[in-house]
């Protein structure tokens, strides 16, 4: 699985992490967080979202 | 078709980004004051706190501009703009023309007037070269002062604690947050605040800063003095309209669009910290990425997209306190109720504000677990008649109930 980052803020979206504090369980992919996730440093969408190769 | 757009923030970079990848055959100008490639703001309060070296800052590099054709000018003010010869003018008094112009030219810090507020240790912070001012100073050892408990204030506030200087901050209003916080929620945080180094005095104001050419101290209006060293007036923004004004487009406190994020010349639009929709002007980022995608879309004939108003959500940055507050938080008129939980010994609160069966507004203190789950139930307006008063219930599973209740509205 491959992290991502948001191109507004350059927080980075390590699936293995997850967000728990968003509910969102360590060991997601980022294809599979919900439409409405928000980056949550800067509250971007999913489709601000770069994947890091 | 040439699109100019002027400033380099998120607004007008994320303008720039999707115009380029919705049609790469439009000429792509990005005018900058600031020298830098883009920098998210958000991360000046990493910088201060010393977690993220200077360098480190800039999220784009040359490259990523070059990538998408955008041709960035940094360093580069913008002095006029003429409406009816479709042209910008910049500091060295060269001209460039236009067919679509973006004022995404931002806010710059609100400062009160304030006696001594001109003094030598008096900052704003909103460019990475106030945060380097800011941190050279910071760095003396000085007591700082911080004029204003918003969310600037109180990250910033935070992130000095980190030199191990006193910081006290002052806000007017009787508590911290007042656009993001309740009462309650604001005294817990408080607490928390204040358990790391920070002292806060709400309900005075900045009578006067003083010293001799540098900041020595100020006098609150209560008559208090305090020694400072360094002042920092977090005190709001306001919008950049002096361009838009100067041209003769329709401003008030921002400059004034319509849906389609076009002001009143259907040639320029405006988007993010300077642009006031509906008699509002957020100020804050998930506006003007949205704000960007409509004239965007707009721009690149996609005209059926317009903007509808977000949900406003703000996230304090700095690490080891969780909040989130979203939508209408410190409700007007009697038609709403509230349901709250609290977990003092854990500094947990939540609060959730209904209205006609419908949460409209929710704090999350402490305990952002819900978060997504909040988010879904506000932005999509899911009804919650019969279950209101145990949602924030600690056995209650809110992320299933959206997930049913979400599948069968849907």
């Amino acid at each position: 699985m491959s992290k991502w980052e948001c191109l507004v803020c350059g927080y980075i979206y390590d699936p293995e992490m997850g967000d728990p504090d968003s509910g969102i369980e360590p060991g997601t992919a980022f294809e599979d967080l919900p439409d409405d996730w928000l980056c949550p440093e800067c509250g971007a969408g999913k489709d601000m979202f770069e994947e890091l190769s | 078709m040439r699109l100019l757009i002027i400033g380099n923030g998120v607004a007008g970079v994320t303008t720039a980004r999707y115009v380029a990848e919705r049609d790469p055959s439009i000429e792509i100008g990005l005018y900058s004051r600031e020298p830098y490639a883009y920098y998210p703001r958000p991360r000046l309060i990493d910088f201060v706190a010393g977690k993220l070296p200077l360098e480190e800052l800039p999220q784009y590099d040359a490259a990523w501009y070059q990538q998408r054709h955008i041709d960035v000018q940094l360093g580069r003010k913008v002095t006029a703009l003429d409406p009816g010869e479709r042209c910008i003018t910049l500091a060295d008094g060269s001209q460039e023309r236009y067919d679509r112009l973006v004022l995404a030219t931002g806010a710059r810090p609100w400062v009160p007037p304030i006696p001594g507020a001109d003094r030598d240790g008096v900052h704003t912070l909103r460019t990475l070269e106030d945060a380097v001012a800011l941190c050279r100073e910071a760095r003396q050892g000085a007591p700082i002062l911080i004029l204003g408990g918003g969310l600037l204030g109180l990250d910033t506030a935070l992130a000095l604690r980190s030199y191990g200087v006193d910081v006290t901050v002052v806000e007017a209003l009787p508590w911290l947050l007042p656009r993001q916080l309740d009462r309650e929620g604001a005294g817990l945080l408080q607490q928390v605040c204040e358990a790391r180094g920070v002292r806060i005095i709400t309900g005075d104001l900045c009578a006067e800063i003083q010293g001799n050419g540098h900041v020595q101290g100020a006098r609150l209006k209560s008559g208090a003095p305090l020694q400072a060293g360094v002042v920092l007036v977090s005190a709001g923004v306001q919008p950049k309209i002096d361009l838009a004004q100067a041209a003769g487009l329709a401003c008030n406190r921002g400059i004034v669009v319509d849906a389609r994020m076009q002001t009143s010349d259907p040639c320029i639009y405006a988007v993010g910290d300077a642009a006031e929709f509906g008699g509002r002007v957020w100020g804050i980022i998930p506006a003007a990425l949205a704000q960007a995608r409509v004239a965007a879309a707009q721009i690149t004939g996609h005209t059926e997209t317009v903007y509808r108003e977000i949900v406003p959500s703000t996230t304090l940055q700095v690490t080891g306190i969780a909040l989130t507050s979203l939508g209408e938080v410190n409700p007007e008129g009697g038609d709403y109720r509230e349901v709250r939980y609290l977990d003092e010994a854990n500094c947990i609160y939540k609060k959730l504000v209904i209205r006609e069966n419908k949460v409209v507004g929710a704090i999350l203190l402490g305990d952002r677990s819900d978060l997504a789950a909040v988010n879904q139930l506000v932005s999509r307006g899911l009804g919650v008649s019969g279950v209101a008063e145990r949602l924030l219930e600690p056995g209650f599973d809110l992320a299933a109930f959206v997930r049913e209740h979400g599948a069968r509205v849907r």
